[in-house]
């Protein structure tokens, strides 16, 4: 234990470096949140580098003053909820049969599955199917095609895998059904696979701009990223926007509706580690 | 005969028997047969001049016309280049990142240090793809951006960054590295994890510096993970994040920055030329394919542990 503690330059420089690398990392987001709750005078004369100035929180009143923004976040909220909802019950139910050994043809699905993973038609038929059976402008259009990630499913079928025989056999012999074992004795046992799962769905729900701007054309429904990407990127839709487009809209309300769509995920962000980590790595493993 | 109808009875039992698991099962059929099949059959319509009305089914065949169009057009080299250079460029400079960093984390002994870091650097990883663009955008915008606002103050002068097509590939793989690294880092830090402590004991016993046995035991001791980390990722190297491709490019910069799925998105879906988008997106499957497959074959020839 003498060496651990001594100092040597290795050890030193090491950590100059890593702090560096954190600030760098979190600057830029600390950098937009300053903005947003300084005042207009200090953010237009460029007087912010890091610690706000004139703290006042005008510009979030703004941000909730507008429309679009509060509705897209209850829309984004209503499909994150749903769609993450939606993908832990298919996911959860198809992964239980799956799991079993013994399963008919269980060799057959798993090589289909499986399959799915590297045959990647493209967007294109994929928008065909989604349009031809009429799911587009609703929020089916961004839940029902992607109900299923595969990696998901194997995650959790190999989690199933992994719980003991016994007590599924026990219930067995008692008389119970299948879907009494899966939801009063698997599903239960499996809350930290699926908790692992769910961060991942709900991720992709959250922050996903892409199916949301193709598949939905009515204003009303947009989601946060998509309303966000019209304001921010392609604010005023013309080539002087490329040029500037940060000088057109005003920096503290933009700022503050960044900081207002970051705000659900850094709350489950640092429960998340563990959880990703284990999902991480059965992904890595599973390639 | 008989040994037919016994494997059908048997067939038939066992379906009975396991009816409760395929009703459980079913909706996950269905989902794949129409949502990930489905569309594999979609793509027949790049062999035919897709129409509107008459459907999938109903429009004309008409060959490889769509293909013979896009090879032979300028589009398709210019396409192939801006793919593999976007894609390479952030696997030598994207790929060694998170290894460094897994490395630094590890050798440095102060605990609650070690954990705010990485909590820290991937803390990007959550953030939304909309998000980190217009951060990108604002501070490198020419007259309110941050970087552009430090050099003016060295006295430089003021780059349109975001207008200028020499800067894209540095401002995607800068930006992808920022939003990644710390989160690609977990692989590599559980791996550290898994080497044995009794070899660093040991080594410190023999008189090994820190530098020396990091050199010796944490390194090869990574290597397997490195190695299918590698490979993974070159095997999957022209499925570049054209979300963010499609967020940080414009008209300004296509000659560099549009890759096969950008330019998919465009042909197909804003001047619905349907089926010569199909085309192209088949013709980048298929060498995505083939690449995910080689990259299998060599991990498996190398280190005798394919990735499936």
């Amino acid at each position: 234990m003498v060496g651990e503690s001594k100092l040597n330059l290795f050890g030193v420089i090491n950590a100059l470096l890593l702090i560096c690398v954190g600030i760098v990392t979190v600057y830029p987001i600390l950098y937009i949140f300053s903005i947003s709750i300084s005042d207009t005078a200090s953010v237009v004369q460029g007087k912010i580098t890091l610690f706000p100035k004139g703290i006042n929180f005008d510009a979030y009143l703004e941000v909730l003053k507008d429309k679009r923004i509060p509705r897209a976040y209850l829309n984004t909220i209503f499909y994150t909820g749903l769609g993450t909802f939606i993908n832990l019950l298919l996911t959860a139910i198809a992964a239980y049969p799956l799991s079993r050994p013994d399963f008919i043809w269980r060799k057959y699905w798993m090589f289909g599955i499986v399959l799915t993973m590297f045959l990647n038609p493209g967007i294109i038929p994929n928008y065909l199917i989604v349009s031809g059976l009429g799911l587009t402008d609703s929020v089916w259009a961004l839940v029902i095609p992607n109900a299923i990630w595969t990696m998901e499913l194997i995650i959790l079928k190999s989690f199933y895998e992994g719980m003991s025989e016994q007590v599924r056999e026990a219930a067995l012999i008692d008389g119970a059904s299948e879907f009494r074992i899966l939801f009063n004795i698997v599903i239960p046992l499996s809350k930290p696979a699926l908790a692992s799962i769910a961060l991942f769905y709900f991720m992709g729900h959250w922050n996903s701009y892409f199916l949301p701007m193709i598949y939905l054309n009515d204003s009303t429904l947009y989601p946060l990223q998509v309303v966000l990407r019209d304001m921010l990127i392609f604010s005023e839709g013309n080539r002087a926007s490329l040029v500037d487009a940060a000088a057109l809209a005003p920096q503290a309300k933009k700022n503050a509706t960044i900081i207002l769509s970051m705000i659900p995920v850094l709350m489950i962000y640092p429960f998340a580690q563990k959880y990703f980590a284990s999902g991480v790595m059965i992904g890595a493993e599973k390639g | 005969m008989s040994r037919i109808s016994t494997s059908l009875t048997g067939t038939w039992q066992h379906m009975k028997r396991d009816r409760q698991l395929l009703v459980l099962f079913l909706p996950c059929l269905i989902f794949y047969i129409i949502f990930r099949y489905g569309p594999l059959f979609g793509l027949t319509i790049a062999f035919k001049d897709y129409n509107v009305f008459e459907g999938i089914f109903g429009s004309k065949w008409v060959g490889l016309k769509h293909f013979v169009k896009f090879f032979s057009g300028n589009d398709f080299l210019m396409l192939f280049k801006n793919t593999l250079t976007l894609g390479f460029f952030t696997l030598i400079f994207g790929f060694p990142i998170p290894i460094l960093l897994a490395i630094s984390l590890n050798e440095l002994r102060v605990k609650w240090l070690k954990k705010s870091i990485q909590t820290l650097t991937y803390l990007p990883a959550f953030l939304s793809i909309v998000i980190i663009c217009s951060m990108v955008i604002d501070f490198l915008s020419p007259n309110t951006g941050l970087i552009n606002k430090l050099m003016a103050a060295v006295g430089l002068e003021k780059i349109y960054f975001m207008i200028i097509p020499e800067w894209f590939r540095t401002i995607y793989v800068a930006s992808d590295i920022w939003a990644n690294a710390g989160y690609d880092a977990i692989i590599y830090l559980a791996a550290v994890a898994g080497i044995s402590p009794t070899l660093y004991e040991a080594a410190k016993v023999d008189g090994c510096s820190r530098w020396k046995s990091l050199w010796n035991i944490t390194l090869p001791g990574l290597m397997p993970t490195i190695l299918i980390m590698f490979i993974l990722r070159t095997g999957k190297m022209l499925q570049i994040g054209y979300e963010k491709v499609l967020l940080l490019y414009n008209p300004t910069t296509y000659e560099v920055a549009d890759v096969f799925s950008t330019y998919v998105y465009r042909k197909g879906l804003i001047e619905s030329n349907y089926s010569y988008a199909a085309a192209v997106g088949m013709f980048e499957a298929f060498i995505a394919m083939i690449m995910l497959l080689s990259a299998n074959f060599i991990s498996k020839k190398a280190g005798g542990k394919g990735l499936w």
